[in-house]
């Protein structure tokens, strides 16, 4: 009886041992199949979309709620206790199509024709009416060339050049030389540098690709209106997470760069008149914690 | 042996009209050319001479010429394409009118779209007062409306030219239910600074409103993904319970005190969100006239749904302004420009026709 028992025994242990041989080797076949030879595909690309899209980026964006402020003062829940989610998601699709269709051609524009800096700049700020919004796009413009200055300039400049982006880099360079001298500028014509079309042009010497750089204009434009709902006590920080992770604003961001691909500046404009309303009386309000 | 034509070649297109108001020397300004096509149609009453200026009571007051822009049917039906290039020569001064709303009819395909396209052209000097009607897109409507304004560069003295220019648009016909049910309303105003020498042209505004019922982006994701639904979505929902929409542009030395007047009244506009105490406050018994006006305008906005906004941009002053009805708009323009009164002691009072 005994040896039986020990005979069993034996088997089970060498079932046991055959079965954990098994189960290495096929865990060794299904890590080992996908595991592909690392492609450095693009990520010259993804690491600028990194630096770009981080919220540690000095742009001074957090100072902006692009209006949300003064629409939620100007929408008031009717019972004081109700909650302010659903006119903030109203304020937030608003937003993104105003943003979209007035900025975004020149984003597009300037990555494509970085020669035409200058005149982009101009006309952008001859089609923004309101000095509020006037103001957080240059803040934001001249924080991001003052960033390309001590960060990234060194490590770019190379690069570009070898990658052809030689006429981005030129442009970007005597542009920064217009700004410098725009006291003394003897048309009268002030330079601005504004966000959008320095976007366009920043992330073309950066390399990133232009459907990334338009998705993510658009999606830093989400994160920092979703991150002043937050300051504003709209929303809490999950929820916002939430918001910014959802499909709905995904979507939202796809068509809207599609819908302005091949939208010319000259066509660009305001979707939403009402929004500049709400920009323009910010200045009106009791109390602020914005710029915008 | 040849042959000449003794008639002019004729130059009229359909909906095409020229206007070029001239200065004889030594300073009678003369409509020169009025010409225009069906659909377009322009009259042009009598000159009005302004009084004497209190301080030189000798030289006459400056000739006001006024032009009534209509169309057959008082509005444009779809297709119509209506181009009207105006000149105004150094001094001269012009005031635009229309007779009512200009009414946009339903279109049987969205791309079928009328148009008006207005190109103007202001010598330094020259003043355009330009407060027509809005426009009243009726439901299921395609319009296209652009106006480019040319700014000729003044040489040496010369003052620049000035510029009043108002742009408003409503949600249709209220009383058959008709609330911003249109295609499309596009809008476009432009200002250009033009160096004549050179003729370097650089943009100096661009005002474009892209009013589309079906633009993606501001659609809700269920809304987008299900068009059926979105009727609450579309415009209306767009502009936030609002029946009419404005612009205003103003420019120059002859609209300096007016554009002053409306960054004054802005600034002076009681914070948003902040107590109201004059409403418990007892009845005010020494406000200024001033006040008393402003108090009154303030009720008369907060009845009519009023929501306004004044910047300083580039040398222009833009005033953005919306309100339930458009008789509450109405109220409200005329009420800013009659009571700062430039408009009517430069022009006269016939400027304001349109705002009556």
């Amino acid at each position: 009886m005994t040896s039986t028992n020990d005979d069993q025994q034996s088997l089970q242990n060498e079932i046991a041992s055959l079965e954990r041989k098994l189960r290495d080797a096929k865990a060794r076949l299904t890590t080992d199949a996908p595991l592909a030879p690392s492609t450095p595909a693009n990520d010259v690309a993804l690491h600028a979309l990194l630096l770009l899209s981080d919220s540690a980026l000095p742009l001074g964006s957090f100072a902006f709620s692009s209006g949300l402020e003064s629409y939620l003062a100007h929408h008031r829940p009717s019972p004081p206790t109700a909650s302010q989610v659903p006119s903030f998601h109203t304020f937030l699709r608003l937003s993104l199509s105003t943003l979209a269709s007035t900025a975004l051609p020149y984003v597009l524009a300037a990555y494509r024709e970085p020669e035409k800096i200058e005149t982009l700049d101009n006309d952008f700020d001859a089609s923004t009416p309101c000095t509020v919004a006037r103001r957080a796009s240059v803040t934001q413009g001249r924080a991001l060339l003052a960033i390309w200055d001590r960060s990234f300039r060194s490590h770019y400049t190379e690069s570009s050049k070898a990658n052809g982006h030689a006429v981005g880099l030129d442009s970007l360079t005597s542009f920064q030389a217009l700004i410098r001298s725009a006291s003394s500028a003897e048309d009268g014509f002030q330079r601005n540098a504004h966000l959008a079309p320095l976007w366009g042009l920043t992330t073309r010497i950066l390399q990133v690709p232009l459907h990334d750089a338009a998705y993510l204009f658009l999606f830093s434009h989400a994160r920092t209106v979703i991150s002043a709902a937050v300051r504003a006590s709209v929303l809490g920080p999950y929820q916002a997470q939430g918001v910014l992770a959802s499909q709905d604003l995904q979507e939202r961001i796809r068509s809207l760069v599609e819908e302005m691909w091949e939208r010319k500046v000259e066509d660009a404009g305001q979707t939403v008149p009402v929004m500049d309303l709400w920009v323009g009386r910010h200045e009106k309000l009791y109390s602020r914690i914005f710029n915008s | 042996m040849s042959f000449t034509n003794p008639f002019l070649p004729s130059t009229s297109r359909p909906g095409h009209g020229t206007v070029h108001l001239a200065l004889l020397p030594p300073n009678t300004p003369v409509l020169q050319t009025v010409t225009y096509q069906y659909p377009l149609k322009l009259i042009a009453p009598e000159p009005l001479h302004l009084p004497a200026h209190p301080s030189h009571p000798t030289t006459p007051g400056p000739l006001i010429h006024t032009l009534f822009l209509l169309t057959y049917g008082g509005g444009l039906v779809a297709g119509d394409t209506i181009s009207l290039t105006l000149t105004l020569a150094p001094t001269t001064r012009l005031v635009l009118l229309t007779q009512g709303a200009t009414k946009i009819f339903k279109t049987p395909s969205p791309a079928l779209v009328s148009r008006q396209l207005t190109h103007t052209t202001l010598a330094p000097a020259s003043a355009l007062c330009y407060l027509p009607d809005p426009v009243q897109p009726f439901a299921d409507a395609a319009v296209s409306l652009s106006a480019i304004y040319d700014l000729e560069s003044p040489g040496g003295d010369t003052p620049a030219a000035s510029l009043c220019v108002l742009d408003w648009v409503s949600e249709g016909r209220r009383a058959r239910g008709e609330r911003w049910s249109f295609h499309a309303y596009r809008s476009r105003n432009e200002v250009w600074a033009v160096d004549v020498r050179t003729g370097r042209r650089r943009l100096l505004l661009r005002d474009n409103q892209v009013l589309d019922r079906w633009a993606t982006g501001t659609l809700s994701g269920r809304a987008a993904t299900h068009p059926a639904t979105t009727h609450s979505e579309e415009l209306a929902g767009r502009m936030d319970g609002l029946g009419v929409f404005g612009t205003l542009i103003l420019r120059g030395p002859v609209f300096e005190g007016l554009g002053e007047a409306f960054m004054r009244e802005f600034e002076a506009l009681p914070r948003i969100g902040g107590r109201k105490w004059e409403d418990d406050a007892p009845s005010p018994t020494k406000l200024s006239a001033l006040e008393a006006q402003r108090a009154a305008r303030r009720k008369q906005e907060a009845g009519d749904g009023v929501v306004w906004s004044a910047a300083r941009v580039r040398g222009f002053v833009l005033v953005k302004f919306g309100a339930r009805e458009v008789e509450g708009a109405r109220r409200w323009v005329r009420g800013m420009i009659g009571s700062e009164g430039s408009v009517a002691r430069e022009f006269g009072e016939g400027a304001l026709l349109c705002l009556k």
